[in-house]
């Protein structure tokens, strides 16, 4: 049966037009949304959807060798507010109530804060209401779930110790990284790595469940041990600061360290770092970043005569009871070298050198030795270059060697009892190290082990540099430095009262820019071992410019005295004897 | 109430129908269900629980991860808390904490040098755990000799 078809007529045919055009742009649309500009919107989608966030490692702990907590880093929350959510008073107030009675903060002037940062940079989205918040309080603001309130996990490091060893073991910044000292040297190790966690995020910003993620946790950071102990740094702080005040001193260094490994016991230093008392705004903070004991160069003056001796002696060109005539001067190429105090003694032996700390006897016994195996031997004892210290910032102090410009022998002459020559606290205590142990140059340390985050302990081992003198020559100078303590008729103030000792003073003037040197500022310093047949401990007290113009030995021998004789008797060794030897025994 | 006069409608034409239906269905009793199809109702009813499925699924997924991000904030609390407790022990085993706590307890310093006592007996032998305590010691079990060296054994040759 044949259809009959009725003719379209406008009103038909307009809107199919117009919606088959329309039709044809929404398809057009769809095709440059999703094929032409697809990787566009997809990685907008991504943005929109898909959220990183960086999980931070916790940072390594700093015990002592002893197990006990010098550095810790606590979980804490840093509080902040999302300032476009306070833009909304209702929401603001009581928010800022509840959050001024949980951080004991004056509501309104957390509001003020926020709305003079908004101020300050329109742009801002969250601004910071107080850092490192105690962890039950962030929680506690977490469950009140205020509104633009916003904590984040954040760690403090803390201090146990209070200011015990605080120049050692430096600080860090508000990113959690070392910025000095032991913090900043191990940061690597301390920090360990991020973690990230990248996930799929609903309309409110939490994770969506089972959505799609990617989490890599974060690697704690390692723990270290030092060899410090803390008993002993802490009596070492204590020692010098007295010494300090006593003989009023611009600062100071007390140093102990075990010959026979290069571990140092402790390490003290005057001005130091306090976490007490720090303070960025004032610019002298910046300075105690440093640690004097590593950074400090300084002529040492008559404790380098161990130096000249130890070489002289292992070279064979002289023994102790080797001879010369000590006029009380020595005269090189017309520049007369005059002893301390201008004292001639006479004829005198190696030992007398030592004993009455006669310069002419150094220059002699350089003399004999010979410049260039004099400037071996120094070189060996790692004068010049740097001990390799686990601490940042150590100077390698320097001499004129004859291949420099401007080399005299005058230079090699006051060398030879320390002056032109310019060393660290701790290369002195290297070099009197090897001089003690049987002639081992082993570089100083003070990481005793790392413990990684399996509790597996890798311990760091002793690196010996050098042998510079043989073991005999070590046994000669250990027994020239015990007589230099106490012989026959003499005990110096540097003699401990229970153990058997070897050391040696100096007073050494501080050089002034015009190449002289100032009669009335001088560093007055003494080093010693003990026991003297098997060394356990060596300390090296230093006081810069002490006002009382007192010498090394009266100034810094008997802190060292009694420094051997208490922290002997702390590290259980059993004493040489009940009290001092009457003087006509020796 | 008005009264129904004259046959109810439809009932002479339901009584036809029966008249001319097999005798076995005259005797069945009429089942409300007797005209569903099951095949089609199964259909339905498994559709309809594959639809569920799906809801069901999510549900127990959306549980069971708040389940997790819970266990998340108490690993996360714990962490925090254990940070905490290490930094008390610090503290606790402080020097200046031991030297207060010896203080309140009347110590002081000692005033006077030490005296040293040097003793020339050996001291007391090292305590000792009695055996009683001790897992017992582990047994060392021999290898056992194998049947041909046995036979080795046996036989008479030279050694």
């Amino acid at each position: 049966m044949p259809v009959d078809r009725t003719p379209g007529t406008r009103r038909i045919w307009l809107p199919a037009i117009l919606l088959g055009i329309f039709a044809l742009v929404a398809i057009a649309r769809l095709v440059q949304i999703q094929v032409v500009e697809h990787g566009h919107y997809s990685t907008v989608a991504d943005k929109e959807l898909i959220d990183k966030t960086t999980v931070y490692a916790r940072r390594g702990a700093i015990v002592d060798r002893n197990g006990n907590v010098l550095a810790i880093s606590v979980d804490t929350w840093d509080i902040y507010v999302n300032a476009s959510v306070w833009q909304d008073a209702s929401k603001a107030g009581p928010a800022s109530e509840a959050l001024g009675k949980l951080l004991s903060m004056d509501p309104a002037a957390i509001r003020t804060s926020v709305t003079s940062a908004t101020q300050k940079d329109p742009d801002i989205v969250q601004v910071l209401v107080k850092r490192d918040v105690p962890y039950a309080i962030g929680t506690a603001i977490i469950h009140e779930d205020l509104d633009g309130v916003v904590p984040v996990a954040d760690h403090e490091r803390d201090h146990p110790e209070g200011d015990l060893a605080a120049s050692l073991l430096g600080l860090t910044g508000i990113d959690n990284s070392g910025l000095a000292g032991i913090e900043y040297q191990y940061n690597a190790i301390l920090q360990g790595t991020p973690g990230k966690s990248i996930f799929e995020r609903d309309t409110v910003g939490d994770p969506i469940p089972f959505g799609q993620s990617v989490a890599v946790p974060p690697k704690p950071g390692q723990d270290l041990v030092l060899t410090i102990d803390r008993n002993i740094q802490q009596m070492a702080e204590q020692r010098l600061h007295d010494a300090i005040v006593e003989h009023r001193a611009k600062g100071g260094q007390l140093i102990v360290a075990d010959p026979n490994t290069g571990q140092i016991l402790a390490l003290a230093s005057e001005p130091g770092l306090k976490y007490s008392t720090l303070d960025f705004n004032d610019p002298a903070t910046t300075r105690l970043l440093q640690n004097s004991a590593v950074s400090n160069l300084y002529e040492p003056g008559s404790e380098f005569k161990l130096v000249t001796a130890s070489a002289a002696i292992d070279a064979g060109a002289v023994t102790p009871n080797t001879t010369y005539y000590d006029p009380g001067y020595v005269d090189i190429g017309g520049t007369i070298i005059h002893n301390w105090e201008d004292e001639a003694l006479g004829e005198q032996t190696m030992l007398g050198v030592l004993q009455n700390s006669l310069n002419s006897g150094a220059v002699f016994m350089a003399q004999q030795l010979g410049e260039e195996k004099f400037y071996n031997y120094v070189k060996a004892f790692g004068f010049g270059q740097p001990t390799g210290i686990d601490l940042p910032g150590e100077a390698v102090g320097h001499y004129r060697t004859p291949s420099d410009p401007g080399f005299s022998p005058v230079d090699f002459a006051t060398q030879s009892f320390g002056q032109s020559i310019t060393v660290t606290p701790l290369q002195m205590i290297q070099a009197v190290s090897a001089i003690v142990n049987g002639g081992k140059l082993i570089a100083p340390h003070i990481v005793k082990a790392t413990i990684d985050a399996n509790g597996v302990e890798h311990s760091v081992e002793p690196k010996v540099a050098g042998n510079p003198i043989s073991p005999e020559t070590s046994a000669t100078m250990r027994m020239m430095m015990h007589y230099d303590l106490e012989s026959p008729g003499y005990r110096s103030e540097g003699d401990p009262k229970y153990y058997l000792a070897g050391g040696k003073s100096s007073t050494a003037n501080v050089p002034v820019s015009n190449g002289g040197y100032n009669d009335l500022t001088q560093i007055a310093s003494f080093v010693e071992f003990a026991p003297l047949n098997d060394p356990k401990v060596l300390v090296l007290v230093t006081l810069d410019e002490n006002q009382d113009l007192e010498t090394g030995s009266i100034a810094a021998g008997p802190v060292a005295a009694k420094f051997i004789d208490d922290v002997l008797r702390y590290m259980n060794v059993a004493p040489d004897r009940a009290d001092y030897p009457p003087y006509d025994q020796g | 109430m008005a009264a129904i006069r004259g046959p109810i409608p439809g009932a002479r034409t339901r009584a036809r129908v029966a008249a001319h239906a097999p005798a076995a269905a005259r005797g069945r009793v009429a089942h409300p269900f007797g005209s569903i199809n099951w095949w089609v109702l199964g259909g339905i009813i498994i559709v309809g629980l594959s639809a569920l499925l799906p809801v069901i699924q999510s549900s127990m997924v959306t549980s069971e991860g708040f389940s997790m991000q819970r266990s998340q904030e108490q690993v996360a609390n714990l962490n925090g808390q254990i940070s905490i407790l290490e930094s008390e022990i610090g503290q606790m085993t402080s020097i200046g904490r031991i030297e207060q706590r010896a203080q309140e307890i009347g110590l002081q310093p000692p005033l006077a040098d030490p005296t040293f006592i040097h003793v020339n007996v050996p001291g007391p032998a090292p305590a000792k755990i009695p055996a009683s305590y001790l897992p017992a010691p582990a047994t060392t079990q021999e290898h056992p000799q194998s049947w041909w060296q046995s036979l080795f054994d046996w036989l008479p040759l030279p050694h």
